[in-house]
């Protein structure tokens, strides 16, 4: 039976037997294999217990009928009392037991798939998304806890129906029958509830997702509206999604809401029907009174476990896909393997592509990294970003990239940093394999400011001091003055002490590009790679990047995917990228004097940041328009 | 409530004294449903009590030697006795559902329609994400305070209270053992809930904690790579983890050692053994027995209930708390509806005008920045003159924009428009006479059309839309969609690109057809041709009207009438370009003459 249909399926999923997961997760358990046992010896016990205490009950009620012992009786209650104290000891410990190994246990599966996330590369990164991500090392790791306190329950109750079934056909065989007969009856109606249930719920996920939606855009929307003064109109929007979430949320409720009462229903048939054919066996004379009073009880005890299933099974049938999740992200391989760790010293910077095929796949380079146990991927159809690419990058020169979107800018900078795979030829870095380098030592000299500048939670500082932990005050301080006239750390509100906010959200775009590139500054890297923002920003902080970014590139190789005009205009050299093939390179003056697919390129990106910009003009001429 | 901007009729008003009044309020707006949550609670808590007291009567009556016929029919009664508890449970359930999910709806339409009264000077210093997560999760949150919050309660409470009446009826000594017990369980419930209120907070804080690192590791995994720091984030995540699997473990050894179980433990060996004593002396039957023993069976359900509601409650009126706080704060803003009403010509006059975020009323989240924004500002706008606005993000420019629209009012100086105090025009008038043209362009999950019909109010003809989207160069592009002006956008609907979304905002402006415009142009379009069609469609609206621009391009702020330049909420430096060139070295920062000049002798193509 498989338990995992459809839950949000990636490609890197694979599809355990229950026999695998159970044997995985054991593996998690071994090192508390002390305290498992001992949980489950204090289940066992505290099954007896729940059985003993009705059957005293029962005892005692004989007992009264024929002789008034009132020392026995005060025995029995006696024992009672022991027995409902020894249950709450044996409870306790079984519950702080089974959070210290859950709590352990959970600790370590998250620290696996945390390192298993560190292990991949940037294709994983890219492929799925980050919240899901998230999900599988916090929320899923969660719910294989619950699973396992689930089944730990689940598991006791059933020892509990064990031994009280036992105790029933021990006792009596007709009436245990009768009564164990409640069992399929309540799974029934469990199992019919529960397709119910499940398109209730379908139904609520799917239209609760579109009224989030609505409600998201008409807060959004007030300011605009009010702007227009369009607030009754967006009212009406509001209240008819208002209640129709009204509408499908309750009818959700309902259905859950009516479980327990049907339950009760059926045990209140139950009951009876033990108390109608106890009762006729009492008046044959073939059971006691005691023994009556226990069935009936029992029967509550007996449906407690299946109200339980019914009740959790959805949960239960959650976790188990949960960890299969969890358990996917800790096995699926990285693409990125490198061949040898060899000690990368200090790098001049020279950089050789030699007939590179590279395209954004799952698979590995060498195959070497997949095992029979990964998924299968479909026929790699994704077309090649690069193929048979040669380029020598000599160190210390600026060299710009330029192309249409598509092309491979971007690409060529992600392989330098081997934040992927490629599928052929060599990347030579001072001659030497990239494959072949420890990529930490390497990594280190290298310099990335991405597009889209990421900070950290923290201060100013150490976000500057991400790379190098070890960095003094003074040392950041004097990267940062090194910026354009180091005036920008001024404009901070405290300083290199501000707080960033939660992604940089309290810096300006410009400000955290200036934060990144001091960042890359204190690292001194050999080899620096720049994927220009393509946001614009204020002409004042534009400056001061451009005079920084003059000091950054001087003396070091650099590879810059260029947006901005005035990096093309003073690169050393510029090539143009169509396809991932170069189809011309040179310098900016000659480039377009050819008049060809640079120039081209320059009327489509970068014409318009010239300052002799001015299309109105053009286009009154050609098509003159009336007063407006 | 004097200053609210929009209002409904047929507003439901809510006692706004206190959270519990305010959700009381809310609840018995439905008397009716509360009523009958009630008499049905009872119906359950008895029909319970009345199961078990039959349960035991047919115990005596076998005990006694009766017929079968007999037994029959004590069976029949218990089994109608639990059908009963069964159809008011079914009945409690719906109802109570019922008023929780109304009472959600209904705090979520009164948050909405306060918003709506809000004046723009709330909206623009909210952010969004912290008022929706005011209405939808608190508003959800709050809804709990009535299911399972006060349907636990009450439940509960009547399920413990009912038995006893039963009880009263076997023997009255009998209660002796459950009311103590009752005592006691009150007693151990208040200690437990103080005891995991602080474990279970300390959890939840540490759950955030981590997963908001590893949210942040996995977003800036390219950083972390790069930097080569993945050996740094394990360790950084693994201490996070490790202080949730304390908390965690502290959470369970508190469940684990809860007394109500032990005292509920306890409470049913002293209860058989008294109710023995009482047997032997004849004063109760075995049935009443058995009765007595199912009773104190059903204290052990309610008592489990008691162990969790009160964190939800607590939470819940936190939650309640802040809605209401949303709901009742004021903005000193208000319509003005006897100002001036007349046609704007438009000139402009910032006559040293001071603004900081901290004279505002207090807003219910943000710390109070007691900083101006901005300082001394003055600058004359002449009908018809485009000024652009330069300056660092956050130097205070779209602060001063929203002082025309009175977004916010100014807290020292004026703001005059043709010679009268913004104060004194009548809202309505300024606003529709001032049309802005935002960054994050804000469009309705419907069509193209009605989008830009939003401009007129509503009210344009499809002619008239039409021309206007063609002012804005937009019918191109939404004529290419299949569905022309009707195609839907939106979350629903098409996806538009920044500069197909600038051109229909454009475009809405046109409609509008205001005297004044504020333009935050600052966004970009990284193709000359998209640029060259937002650009034409710009130059086109600015014509005839006087402009405050806000933009990051080099030629649009040369060719400007005036331009201010923006430090710190201060103006250093207001002119024509070539006086700026000459007086200001921040400006000529900008417009270094280095190679850029060069530039300008390159002709463009196409």
């Amino acid at each position: 039976m498989h338990l995992t249909a459809g839950l949000g399926a990636e490609a890197y999923d694979r599809t355990y037997s229950d026999s695998q997961l159970i044997r995985r997760s054991a593996i998690y358990f071994r090192p508390h294999m002390r305290t498992v046992a001992i949980v489950a010896f204090v289940v066992v016990l505290i099954s007896l217990v729940s059985t003993i205490t009705p059957l005293l009950i029962a005892r005692g009620i004989d007992s009264v009928e024929g002789n008034r012992n009132i020392q026995l009786l005060l025995g029995l209650a006696g024992m009672i009392t022991m027995l409902g104290v020894l249950n709450w000891a044996f409870n306790l410990v079984r519950v702080q037991l089974s959070a210290e190994a859950v709590g352990d246990v959970v600790l370590k599966l998250r620290e696996d798939a945390f390192q298993a996330l560190m292990r991949h590369d940037l294709s994983f990164y890219d492929k799925y998304a980050s919240g899901r991500i998230v999900s599988r090392v916090t929320s899923d790791t969660q719910d294989f806890a619950t699973v396992i306190t689930l089944t730990v329950d689940l598991l006791s109750q059933l020892v509990l129906l064990v031994v009280i079934s036992v105790v029933m056909l021990a006792v009596n065989l007709q009436l245990a029958l009768i009564t164990l007969t409640v069992g399929p009856v309540v799974v029934l109606v469990a199992m019919g509830f529960r397709r119910v249930a499940r398109r209730a719920m379908q139904q609520a996920q799917r239209v609760q997702a579109t009224l989030n939606a609505t409600i998201y855009e008409t807060i959004s929307g007030i300011a605009v509206a009010k702007n227009f003064r369009q607030e009754a109109a967006l009212y009406s929007d509001f209240r008819e999604t208002n209640s129709l979430a009204y509408q499908v949320q309750l009818k959700r409720l309902i259905v859950f809401g009516s479980i327990h009462p049907i339950m009760h229903g059926i045990s209140g048939i139950a009951v009876a029907v033990v108390i109608f054919s106890g009762g006729s066996l009492v008046l044959n004379k073939s059971v006691t009174v005691g023994d009556w009073y226990l069935f009936v009880q029992s029967l509550a005890i007996f449906l407690n476990p299946v109200i339980m299933v019914a009740s959790f099974w959805g949960q239960f049938q959650q976790g188990l896909a949960a960890s299969e999740r969890v358990f996917a992200l800790i096995d699926a391989e990285p693409n990125v393997v490198q061949t040898a760790n060899e000690h990368v010293g200090s790098l001049r910077g020279q950089i050789t592509f030699d007939q590179i095929m590279f395209r954004y796949s799952e698979q590995a380079e060498q195959s070497s990294a997949t095992t029979e146990l990964s998924a299968p991927t479909s026929a790699d159809s994704a077309p090649w970003v690069l193929s048979d690419f040669s380029l020598d990058i000599p160190a210390g020169q600026t060299l710009a990239i330029v192309g249409h979107t598509g092309a491979g800018k971007s690409s060529l900078i992600k392989l330098i940093m081997r934040f992927y795979a490629f599928q052929g030829g060599r990347l030579l870095i001072d001659g030497q394999d990239i494959r072949t380098l420890d990529l930490a030592e390497y990594r280190r000299q290298l310099g990335l400011v991405p597009q889209a500048p990421f900070l950290f939670s923290g201060s100013v500082i150490d976000n500057i001091r991400y790379g190098r932990p070890d960095a003094t005050d003074e040392e950041v301080e004097a990267a940062a003055r090194q910026l354009g006239d180091g005036s920008w750390v001024d404009s901070l509100p405290e300083g290199l002490h501000s707080d960033v906010g939660e992604r940089g959200a309290r810096l300006s775009f410009g400000q955290r590009q200036l934060v990144a590139l001091v960042r890359v500054l204190l690292q001194n890297p050999a080899i620096l790679l720049l994927d220009e923002a393509t946001a614009s920003i204020d002409p004042l902080t534009e400056a001061q990047i451009q005079a920084g970014l003059a000091a950054v590139l001087r003396g070091r190789t650099s590879v810059v995917v260029a947006h901005r005009l005035s990096t093309v205009r003073t690169a050393d050299r510029i090539i143009v990228l169509r396809n991932g093939q170069i189809i011309e390179e040179g310098d900016h003056e000659t480039l377009l004097a050819r008049n060809g697919h640079y120039a081209e390129l320059y009327t489509t990106y970068f014409r318009h940041q010239a300052l002799n910009y001015r299309p109105w003009e053009e286009a009154e001429q050609l098509t003159p328009v009336g007063e407006v | 409530m004097s200053s609210r901007e929009f209002t409904v009729s047929d507003e439901y008003h809510y006692n706004h004294r206190s959270a519990w009044r305010w959700v009381g309020s809310h609840i018995w707006r439905y008397p009716f449903l509360p009523v009958f949550f009630l008499i049905t609670t009872a119906a359950m808590a008895g029909s319970q009590s009345l199961a078990a007291v039959l349960v035991g009567r047919a115990f005596d009556t076998v005990v006694a030697g009766a017929s079968v016929n007999q037994v029959a029919i004590a069976a029949a009664t218990v089994v109608l006795a639990y059908l009963a508890y069964s159809l008011s449970d079914i009945i409690n359930t719906i109802v109570v559902r019922i008023l929780a999910q109304r009472v959600e709806r209904d705090a979520r339409d009164e948050v909405y329609l306060s918003l709506l009264g809000k004046s723009q000077t709330f909206h623009g210093r909210q952010r969004v994400g912290e008022v929706m997560a005011r209405v939808t999760n608190d508003v959800q949150q709050t809804s709990q305070i009535v299911s399972p919050g006060f349907n636990f309660i009450i439940e509960s409470g009547l399920s413990l209270v009912v038995p006893l009446i039963a009880i009263v009826t076997l023997d009255r000594d009998l209660l002796v053992i459950p009311v103590i017990f009752l005592v006691v369980l009150a007693a151990t419930l208040w200690r437990y809930n103080n005891q995991l209120r602080p474990v279970a907070g300390a959890l939840r804080a540490r759950f955030g904690t981590m997963n908001a690192g590893l949210t942040e590791a996995v977003a800036g995994i390219e950083v972390v790579k790069g930097f080569a720091q993945e050996h740094a984030e394990e360790r950084r995540f693994s201490q996070n983890a490790r202080a949730y699997r304390d908390s965690f473990v502290r959470q369970g050894r508190v469940e684990a050692r809860s007394l109500p179980l032990l005292v509920y433990g306890l409470a049913i060996g002293l209860a058989f053994g008294h109710a023995l004593l009482l047997f032997i002396d004849g004063r109760v039957t075995v049935g009443q027995v058995i009765t007595y023993m199912a009773l104190l069976n059903n204290l052990r359900m309610p008592m489990r209930f008691l162990l969790n509601v009160f964190s939800i409650i607590q939470q819940s009126i936190a939650s309640a708390r802040r809605v209401l706080t949303l709901i009742t704060t004021e903005t000193n803003l208000d319509e003005n509806a006897s100002g001036i009403a007349q046609p704007i010509i438009g000139d402009i006059v910032f006559d040293q005008v001071d603004f900081g975020y901290g004279s505002e009323a207090a807003s219910p989240n943000e710390p109070i920045d007691p900083n101006l924004i901005l300082q001394n500002i003055a600058f004359h706008a002449r009908p018809g003159e485009t000024v652009a606005i330069v300056g660092q993000t956050g130097a205070g420019k779209t602060s001063l924009t929203r002082l025309v629209t009175r977004t916010f009012d100014t807290d020292a100086g004026q703001v005059l428009i043709d010679g009268v105090n913004v104060r004194d025009w009548s809202l309505d008038s300024l606003r529709s006479q001032v049309a802005t043209i935002e960054q994050d362009i804000v469009l309705f999950s419907r069509s193209i059309a009605e989008n830009i019909a939003f401009g007129a109010r509503g009210l344009a003809t499809p002619e008239q839309i039409e021309e206007a989207a063609r002012q804005a160069q937009a019918h191109e592009f939404i004529m290419s969609f299949p569905d022309g002006y009707a195609t839907v956008v939106g979350e629903r609907g098409v996806t538009l690109s920044g500069g197909q979304r600038q051109r229909i905002a454009i475009a809405r402006a046109f409609l509008a057809d205001p005297r004044i415009l504020i333009v935050d142009d600052s966004t970009s379009a990284i193709d000359s041709n998209t640029e060259d069609q937002i650009q034409r469609a710009m130059r086109r609206i600015l014509t005839g009207r006087t402009t405050l621009l806000i933009t990051h391009r080099l030629a649009q702020i040369m060719r400007a009438d005036r331009i201010l330049v923006l430090q710190h909420g201060q103006v250093v430096a207001q002119g024509s370009h070539d006086e700026l060139l000459e007086a200001s070295a921040l400006y000529r920062q900008i417009f270094v003459p280095d190679e850029r000049s060069a530039l300008s002798s390159v002709p463009h193509a196409g």
